[in-house]
């Protein structure tokens, strides 16, 4: 079986030969022998390339995207339900109103409070699911089984998943970037975005804004970018001096590709941090002239600028650390969803702005939404706080394939738990692994004895969400 | 009234529980459309009493008489599970009809007529005769070979005899050079110094016996068993808190290997070094084993988290010691594998009475030595509670102490008593309190009873307080909350039925682990010296005869050379289950000793080299680069054992953690010049560099390392700290050692790190770009070297 690469070193030139071929084929040249090389979907795709809005610490559905007049009338009254305990075994509390005013929004009339002005205004694109369940009310296991599809540890992300399925096309930035919050990373840290049994090479990358998106980037202090190609150059000589020896190693030439990627990343994820090329319009746009949303801002416009670069999966989490600088609102989730509502609505916004002008729209899916919910009660009495809810709460996609305007399922009367066109957390995934031309029951990795998969047994397509 | 007809009716109902005329006909009307004489769905029949004891595919019995609680046929016709109800159409059975079948099982399920037959989910399973469930006998005949010349140990006999039906030659022999650093790098994960180098005559024998001996092979060697027992020194999950002392498994397992303690002792310690009549300090810290899995500090469900923990400690066992995937068989029967729930539930009883800690969090090291020693020190501490608790008593109540009174009495309370204003005081006056106990007579007598008994040793590890166990039961798809039928301790029947393992109680604990370890470490067990003959074949070659080291199962890789590994598992075990010995008769053959020479046409027909016709090409593990980086720039720091050392992360990296300001320890370089073995494994936050060289997953036991080159690995090893310290530590080295000269230092830069001279190509290519470039630089350009990073 002759590869590209057989082709290329073939005809003699190594990497000079690479010379005659265009940049993009020169990507796809470097990565013939990639485990990340671009790889067919099942059937043709609506989108593909996806980004997860993680809103880390779990928003609250009352406040958000479901409404919930009942709540509102019996507002202050012990809770009567079924439910004992919250999480930790804390008090399920009084029933607490939304402070936020629902209107209904577009032409759908989509409601959607206060806290998204700015997202709103994009209601018809967004299909809101509003009958979320999972199984776990602890955040670790809750953001595990968000990104993995398990409660346990050690299982491939989402993420991972896709880059599996998809590989990627373009092999000078990473395939699948992760965009954490300044406060922090999510509560099991690399845990959510690991290749867990699959190779490391399908893990996400930690991007940072700034002059060094990714770990080590830049040649060490003292090393000019050009003692720097001087030295890559030796390098690529001697191993192909080596490689000519042991010349059926497929794996040494895919070793020796691998550094001039990176040579390659070392200006492209550079290029792509750098905002000064953007307007003082876009920026503006974005918030990153306001101190309370530049760093979301700034992630959602280098969002924006990945995946024009053809990036594959981009995870970005609002929230880091624990409690309040997350939307884990259990001492007053009133201020605290302000607060992070109020960091993400405008860049988001935006993102999806650009994206429509872009035509990227059409080939980009996003998600929104953390790892459960919140109660409709509060945890005291005057004390605004909520508490996990995994019972029910509410997520929204929109972009390509995804029929926007509308919201599917519902909680009971006063919120607390998903009763109709229950959507547990393996529906999503199954959801959007569709949504990128793939068959969740199909995409498998042998591990331990049998086919692993995202959904693990579970798993169904939410047809009302597609097109 | 209402209670007479209640009664009336019971009682009628009693009496009337006959199958023809009440039972028979439910079933026939409501069951037999899809478990009857027509339809077997699921292989289950319930018109045949022999089928209907045993159950359909799910392997659990669909009636067992005498305990209508535990028979599925009600939990499924009752709606007791809301998500299976039988039948799935149609109206449900009435409460009268369910009462009936009920009252008939508690009866005992009398079935007049019933003829006694092969239950049809019992049909004869071809699955069994796979290979690997084949008792090992005597070792199998070594073939005929042509060359005879070329076998130097029977190793070679069965590569050369498959090689010779294809009218295949081995390559030649490798060049000394090549087999001197691979020889190093395989068994000490150190590439040879220039000493060694120059010392070497020829002898590969006694080099191989040489290093055998030597605490670095035992290093590197450890390794490769942490990645099949899921070593990680965290527990994960939200706080990732670092499991206490749990390095001194690591330190056994090394100490074990130094020893060459036989394999079947290794195993027995690890499952049951507390159960064994000599258990002591040492066989204690080996049951860490049990305890090194991850678990969630706060698991979404207890009761399911009770099973979780085990099942991580069955699938450790059942993968890591015999190459079952046995975990899969927790909801239903192995979809693939001749393995039963009732297997799986048979092994969960034999770890049920490990308990569970019960402070999760705090309770976590305990003390280790002969249990004499142990209750000695129990024994002591409880004395000393009792005498500090009456002397703490005395002391509030003396009115001696500087405190309120009001706070001396708040201390006196039982803390459930205070209210809040007790509850302050307390709060404020511990420390206080705190300070004058201490200078209570008491603390001398206290240290006199310290003095007098030893302090123990502390480990990381389970503990079974009681003969006997919890009753272990069947969970019905796997839900804690589901009971089915009990089930004894045992092993996987399709591999013990020949012979079980024998359970007798130990003089502390059941016995159970003991007696599955002595199962698992005997000859009679067709699979444990199997797998480990093929693991290490596979961590001396890369890959094993059987590629899924895991999984010798029906799904598994089938062996290329299946003659070969029964000789290897009967000659190991007829050795003493001496791991060294298996090494040195593997180094000593022609199949280790050949060159990695391509032949374009055995490639095209064997690409993966299945039939070893030359030596296998492969990267080193992250480890291994990592130490041969140290050990070429001269400042690889040889402590042996202890607890585990930080290496450097750089800060970038630390800010996906939640806690990015705690969760790593500063960086001592003399601490991270340590071999990797020692770097801390924190389950949350891989070490960047270790993980883009593929280093292996934690949460469950890892068959293999991967290989992977992708950009952001060449970014660390190019620019990172890291390769660029060892860099310019080599360049000072060279300085020193080797002087001004670049031809010089050249030269032994290369001997250094790839054991050769450099060809003249190689050397004019150095010796032109260090025209601009540094030796620091080019240093860096000979660590990263495709050479420098694989096997010769």
């Amino acid at each position: 079986m002759k590869t590209r690469r057989d082709f290329l070193w073939q005809t003699g030139g190594g990497f000079a030969g690479i010379a005659l071929l265009d940049l993009l084929q020169r990507d796809q040249a470097l990565a013939a022998d990639s485990i990340l090389a671009p790889k067919r979907p099942h059937f043709p795709a609506k989108a593909k390339r996806a980004v997860f809005l993680f809103m880390n610490g779990a928003p609250s559905q009352v406040d958000t995207f479901d409404p919930k007049p009942e709540l509102t009338r019996r507002n202050g009254e012990p809770y009567k339900g079924p439910l004992a305990v919250g999480s930790n075994g804390r008090p399920v509390g009084y029933l607490m109103q939304s402070p936020f005013a629902f209107a209904p929004r577009g032409k759908s009339g989509l409601p959607i409070s206060d806290l998204f002005p700015h997202t709103a205004k994009f209601a018809d694109d967004l299909c809101v699911i509003r009958s979320m369940y999972t199984d776990t009310a602890a955040h670790a296991s809750g953001c595990l089984q968000m990104n993995t599809g398990s409660i346990f540890l050690g299982k491939p992300s989402m993420g991972s998943w896709v880059t599996y399925g998809l590989g990627t096309d373009n092999q000078s930035l990473p395939a699948f970037v992760v965009m954490t919050d300044p406060r922090g990373g999510p509560i099991g840290s690399a845990s959510n975005w690991t290749a867990g049994y699959m190779p490391a090479a399908y893990q996400g990358t930690l991007f940072r804004s700034g002059k060094a998106p990714l770990l080590n980037l830049q040649p060490p202090a003292g090393v000019t970018d050009q003692t720097q190609r001087q030295s890559l150059d030796l390098l690529k000589q001697l191993n192909e001096q080596h490689l000519a020896e042991h010349a059926a190693e497929s794996e040494l030439s895919a070793r020796i590709a691998s550094y001039e990627l990176a040579y390659r990343m070392q200006m492209e994820a550079a290029a792509v941090v750098d905002l000064s090329r953007e307007s003082a319009a876009t920026r503006a746009r974005y918030g990153l002239d306001d101190p309370l949303t530049a760093d979301f801002g700034r992630k959602c416009l280098m969002t924006r600028r990945l995946l024009e670069k053809g990036v594959r999966f981009i995870q970005l989490y609002s929230g880091g650390g624990h409690i309040e600088d997350t939307w884990d609102g259990h001492n007053d989730c009133i201020n605290n969803h302000r607060l992070h509502a109020g960091e993400t609505d405008r860049p988001i916004a935006a993102l999806i702005e650009d994206l429509k002008a872009t035509g990227l729209w059409d080939e980009t899916l996003l998600l929104w939404g953390g790892e459960f919910g919140r109660t409709p009660t509060s945890e005291g009495v005057g004390k605004p706080g909520r508490d996990h809810d995994w019972h029910g709460f509410s997520m929204w996609l929109a972009g390509a394939g995804v029929k926007g305007g509308q919201a599917i399922g519902a909680t009971d009367e006063l919120g607390f738990a998903a009763v109709e066109d229950r959507v547990h957390v393996s529906d999503l995934h199954a959801t959007l692994l569709h949504l990128l031309g793939m068959d969740h029951t199909k995409l498998t990795y042998f591990y331990q004895g049998f086919n692993q998969r995202l959904t693990g047994v579970r798993g169904e397509i939410v047809g009302k969400a597609l097109v | 009234m209402v209670w007479l007809i209640w009664i009336l009716l019971g009682a009628a109902g009693s009496a009337a529980a006959d199958f023809a005329t009440d039972v028979r006909p439910i079933l026939a009307r409501r069951c037999w459309g899809c478990h009857g004489p027509a339809l077997h769905k699921s292989d289950l029949r319930l018109d045949r009493r022999a089928d209907a004891l045993h159950g359909g595919e799910s392997g659990i019995p669909a009636i067992v008489p005498g305990n209508s609680k535990v028979s599925l046929l009600i939990r499924y016709v009752s709606g007791a599970d809301p998500k299976l109800v039988m039948p799935p159409a149609g109206p449900r059975l009435t409460p009268a009809e369910v009462e009936t079948l009920r009252q008939w099982i508690d009866a005992g399920a009398k079935w007049p007529g019933a003829e006694p037959n092969a239950p049809l989910a019992a049909k004869p399973d071809p699955r069994l005769s796979h290979w690997a469930f084949q008792p090992l006998r005597a070792a199998p005949a070594l073939p005929p070979v042509r060359d005879t010349r070329w076998v130097r140990n029977p190793i070679d006999a069965f590569i050369l005899a498959r090689l010779e039906t294809k009218g295949w030659r081995p390559a030649p022999p490798a060049a000394p050079p090549d087999l001197l650093r691979r020889i190093y790098v395989d068994l000490t994960g150190l590439p040879p110094s220039l000493a060694e180098q120059d010392r070497f005559r020829g002898d590969w024998d006694s080099l191989a016996q040489e290093l055998l001996q030597q605490p670095a092979h035992a290093e590197r060697w450890a390794r490769h068993w942490l990645d099949v027992v899921r070593y990680g020194d965290t527990n994960g999950y939200e706080r990732d808190d670092v499991k206490p002392k749990v390095w001194k498994y690591r330190d056994y397992v090394i100490r074990s290997l130094q020893a060459d303690k036989p394999f079947n002792q290794f195993v027995i310690e690890q499952l049951a070094g507390d159960e064994l009549p000599n258990a002591n300090a040492e066989t204690l810290l080996a049951t860490g084993f049990l305890r090194l899995g991850p678990w969630d500090d706060e698991p979404a469900d207890p009761a399911e988290d009770r099973f979780d923990q085990l099942d991580d400690i069955l699938n450790a066992t059942a993968q890591g010691f015999l190459g079952l995937t046995l975990a899969c068989a927790r909801c239903h029967n192995h979809k693939f594998e001749p393995l039963t729930t009732k297997d799986y539930y048979g092994m969960i009883a034999v770890f049920n009475g490990l308990e569970r800690p019960r402070k999760g969090r705090t309770e976590l090291d305990r003390p280790i030595g002969t249990w004499p020693e142990i209750d000695r020190d129990n024994a002591r501490e409880e004395q000393i509670n009792k005498l500090r608790e009456a002397a703490r008593t005395a002391w509030l109540r003396s009115g001696k102490s500087v405190m309120p009174p009001a706070a001396a009495a708040a201390f006196l309370q039982p803390a459930k008593d205070r209210d809040e204003a007790a509850k302050k005081l307390v709060k404020d006056f511990t420390r206080k309190l705190d300070e004058e106990l201490a200078a209570l007579p008491v603390e001398e007598e206290v240290k006199r009873l310290r003095r007098e008994t030893p302090e123990l040793e502390r480990a990381y590890f389970l503990e079974e307080r009681s003969k006997q166990p919890p009753a272990t039961h069947i969970l019905i798809r796997g839900k804690a909350t589901s009971p089915g039928p009990e089930v004894p301790p045992s092993a996987p029947l399709v591999v013990a039925a020949h012979a079980p393992p024998v359970f007798t109680p130990a003089p502390r604990s059941s016995g159970r682990r003991l007696g599955l370890a002595r199962w698992i470490a005997s000859r009679e067990n067709p699979l444990t010296a199997r797998v480990i003959v093929n693991r290490v074949w596979q961590w001396h070659f890369g890959e094993g005869l059987v590629r899924t080291a895991n999984d010798f199962g029906v799904m598994g890789d089938k062996p290329s050379h299946p003659e070969l590994l029964d000789w290897l598992a009967v000659w190991f075990m007829d050795n003493g289950w001496s791991l060294r010995k298996l090494h040195a008769l593997i180094l000593s053959s022609n199949t280790y000793r050949m060159a990695k020479t391509g032949n374009q046409a055995y490639a095209a027909e064997d690409p993966e080299n299945r039939l070893w016709w030359r030596a296998p090409y492969r990267r080193l593990e992250a480890e291994a680069i990592l130490d041969s980086a140290l050990a070429v720039s001269g400042k690889l720091n040889r402590t042996l054992y202890g607890e585990f050392v930080y290496p450097e992360v750089p800060r970038e990296a630390l800010e996906g953690s939640s806690d990015p300001d705690k969760v790593w320890k500063s960086f001592s370089e003399e601490q991270a010049s340590r071999r990797a073995v020692y770097y801390i494994v924190k389950r949350s936050l891989l070490v960047p560099l270790m993980e883009v060289l593929d280093v292996c997953d934690t949460a469950r036991p890892a068959a293999r390392r991967q290989t992977t080159s992708v950009a952001p690995q060449a970014l660390q090893l190019f620019n990172g700290g890291f390769m660029n310290r060892q860099a310019r530590h080599l360049a000072e080295r060279l300085r020193r050692e080797a002087g001004a000269e670049p031809a010089a230092q050249i030269e032994m830069a290369y001997r250094l790190a790839l054991a050769r001279p450099p060809k003249p190509t190689e050397r004019d290519a150095m010796i032109s770009f260090l025209r601009t470039g540094t030796l620091e630089e080019l240093c860096r350009v000979i660590l990263n070297l495709n050479e420098f990073a694989y096997t010769n």
